[in-house]
């Protein structure tokens, strides 16, 4: 029974960084209808920022993750405009924005690999080895800490999303992009700032991943499929169903890895992303099956 | 009533075929394949020269490209379908051909039309599961079937796991080492690109292009969608499998990270977008310009990440500002020498 807790709680608390992870990505393609297969590349790179001033000063990736945010919107920010906000006429739109995010991810994957090389990489603050124990289950600290921090951020987002007037205008977006702009919403100043939480949220996830998994830049492929299965299954576009998504993979995929071995936990993942594609490819809340 | 008399209407219509066929022929010089083909059948009389094996191999390795290129064309570009999971196939064709050839020495050339059909059979099964969704979805789908497959080749013991198996090599004197495997590979691209074209302007080649540009009205207007995609999908397996099967020879090893890397699916997709999608010679110029880059990348700068950055940055600018490719672009402004017009 205690067996089954352990792996309950490991399970949960990564799942809250893979929601993290992917719900930059879930909003991006909610307002922009882009499938960001870039996003993973992107995180890497939040993870590379965090790693970077680990090495140099020895800084708390916590506390770096608000500056690994900010860079990474900024990034986005810039992709969106030299990038994206050209192809929005484009016919075949969202088959296009795959292969230039696909491109993207590649450019990004060799831009990192050629600054930092292909070696596995981790930043170890001293709460990335550490655990609490309640009875015999425990607890590490290091993913109960980027659990947290994540949730935070995702509710943040949420607040943000439901209470603010800008919150608004995305959201509306996201539900009707004619009728948004038609009730005077500037779509593509909302794309360009959505664009740049995406990302931003994404620089965050790469400073806690940076510490919970190890990393080389071209591990992203395997991200990019495990993202898309929690986009895919919480219905794209969607956030809550992607951190909805994300809890119950993540812990499928940890009693898969306790009864099966750790190789085959990663393929929970791939299988869930097929099955769900093709059983039900809006997802839990996904509400266009036309896009499917 | 009279019976409605077919043959002669059949018979006009095989008239207006062939007035179609002689006014395009008016703006291409038909030869000019053939004499490329010659060419490249001819080249290995320079080896009576001396040894010039590093020309016969980018040569083999380009007409390896443009077989695989050339067959992705047939579901990526003529039915609209982008897969970047063919890889898979180039894997499946390789594996299935290795292991007769590590077991009972049988020539992986002569197994390759097997290996292909072996892989078109899966290329038909998944197509029938994974047809079933389109655009982004089909695309993600295709991703994950790379990610399933190296999951399961890495642990599966038979086949050697994450180390592969070694192929033994011929005992041929070095310089004709390579013969058997460049002119397998010259003619098997040959073989594709003619296949690509008379599958483009066969019946079933007019319903993958309805489909590519609506599949609604295609379906609506009684064309079996389902069992074109599926088919195309299994025939854009076929070549790549063929492919893979002599490729692990040549190489003397199957392993999962020559065949499952992204890199090679992203080459075949990249060839086509740059040549041109859904064109007979776009991926053959696809795939010379990208083996010349890749060469020139990794003998210049000689990093592997370069090589990456520069096929991504290649991908996004041709993305951007060619999204017809070379021929498509060169068609549409009627500037295409009549040398490359192969549609």
């Amino acid at each position: 029974m205690s067996a089954v807790i352990q792996i309950l709680v490991l399970g949960l608390a990564l799942g809250g960084v893979y929601a993290l992870m992917g719900s930059g990505l879930s909003l991006i393609f909610g307002v922009m209808r882009i499938v960001n297969l870039a996003h993973p590349s992107l995180i890497m790179g939040g993870a590379y920022v965090a790693y970077w001033a680990f090495r140099l000063g020895g800084a708390d990736p916590l506390l770096i993750l608000p500056f690994a945010m900010v860079i990474l919107a900024a990034t986005g920010g810039l992709l969106y405009r030299l990038v994206f906000e050209r192809e929005a006429r484009s016919a075949k739109y969202s088959e296009m924005t795959v292969l230039l995010t696909f491109a993207l991810a590649m450019v990004v994957e060799g831009l990192l690999g050629a600054a930092f090389t292909n070696t596995q990489r981790i930043t170890s603050p001293e709460y990335a080895t550490d655990a609490f124990f309640i009875g015999d289950v425990f607890i590490p600290k290091g993913q109960l800490y980027a659990g947290a921090v994540s949730l935070l951020i995702i509710s943040a987002l949420a607040l943000f999303l439901k209470h603010s007037r800008f919150g608004n205008a995305i959201r509306a977006t996201t539900q009707n992009r004619e009728a948004a702009e038609l009730l005077g919403v500037n779509v593509n100043f909302v794309g360009l700032v959505s664009f740049a939480i995406g990302v931003g949220l994404a620089g965050a996830a790469g400073a806690l991943v940076s510490f919970v998994f190890s990393f080389f830049p071209s591990k992203h492929w395997e991200w990019i499929v495990i993202l898309m299965s929690l986009v895919v299954l919480g219905g794209m576009g969607s956030v809550l169903g992607t951190v909805l998504a994300a809890f119950i993979l993540s812990t499928v995929a940890a009693f898969v890895g306790f009864y099966f071995g750790a190789t085959w936990s990663t393929l929970t993942f791939f299988v869930a992303l097929f099955v769900v594609l093709l059983v039900r490819p809006q997802g839990l809340f996904g509400e266009k099956p036309e896009l499917a | 009533m009279a019976r409605l008399d077919t043959r002669e209407i059949l018979e006009a219509r095989e008239a207006y075929n062939a007035g179609l066929i002689r006014a395009a022929d008016r703006n291409r010089s038909t030869w000019f394949p053939f004499a490329v083909l010659a060419v490249l059948l001819a080249l290995p009389a320079l080896q009576f020269s001396g040894n010039h094996n590093y020309l016969l191999h980018l040569t083999l390795y380009t007409a390896c490209y443009v077989t695989m290129a050339s067959g992705w064309n047939i579901l990526g570009g003529f039915t609209g379908y982008i897969s970047l999971g063919h890889n898979v196939f180039f894997a499946i064709g390789g594996y299935f051909a290795g292991m007769f050839f590590a077991r009972y020495g049988i020539s992986t050339i002569i197994l390759a039309p097997l290996a292909g059909l072996v892989a078109a059979a899966v290329g038909y099964l998944t197509g029938l599961i994974t047809l079933r969704v389109r655009g982004p979805s089909f695309i993600i789908s295709s991703l994950a079937l790379v990610m399933i497959c190296r999951i399961l080749f890495e642990n599966w013991e038979f086949v050697g796991g994450a180390a592969g198996v070694a192929l033994p090599s011929n005992d041929l004197p070095v310089e004709w080492a390579k013969l058997p495997y460049y002119f397998a590979f010259v003619i098997m691209a040959a073989f594709s690109v003619w296949a690509a074209y008379r599958i483009k302007h066969s019946k079933f080649g007019l319903g993958l292009r309805a489909i590519s540009k609506d599949e609604v009205k295609a379906e609506s207007a009684g064309i079996n969608t389902r069992f074109h995609k599926v088919m195309a999908f299994a025939l854009s397996a076929f070549f790549v499998g063929m492919a893979g099967a002599v490729w692990g020879e040549y190489l003397t090893y199957i392993r999962p990270n020559i065949y499952l890397v992204i890199l090679v699916s992203v080459n075949m997709v990249l060839m086509c977008i740059l040549g041109g999608k859904g064109t007979i010679a776009g991926p053959v110029i696809g795939a010379i310009l990208i083996v010349a880059f890749n060469e020139f990348f990794v003998a210049t700068l000689g990093a592997s990440e370069i090589n990456i950055l520069a096929t991504g940055l290649i991908m996004m600018l041709s993305l951007m500002f060619f999204p017809l490719g070379i021929v498509g672009t060169l068609a549409r402004h009627r500037k295409l020498p009549r040398i490359l017009n192969w549609d």
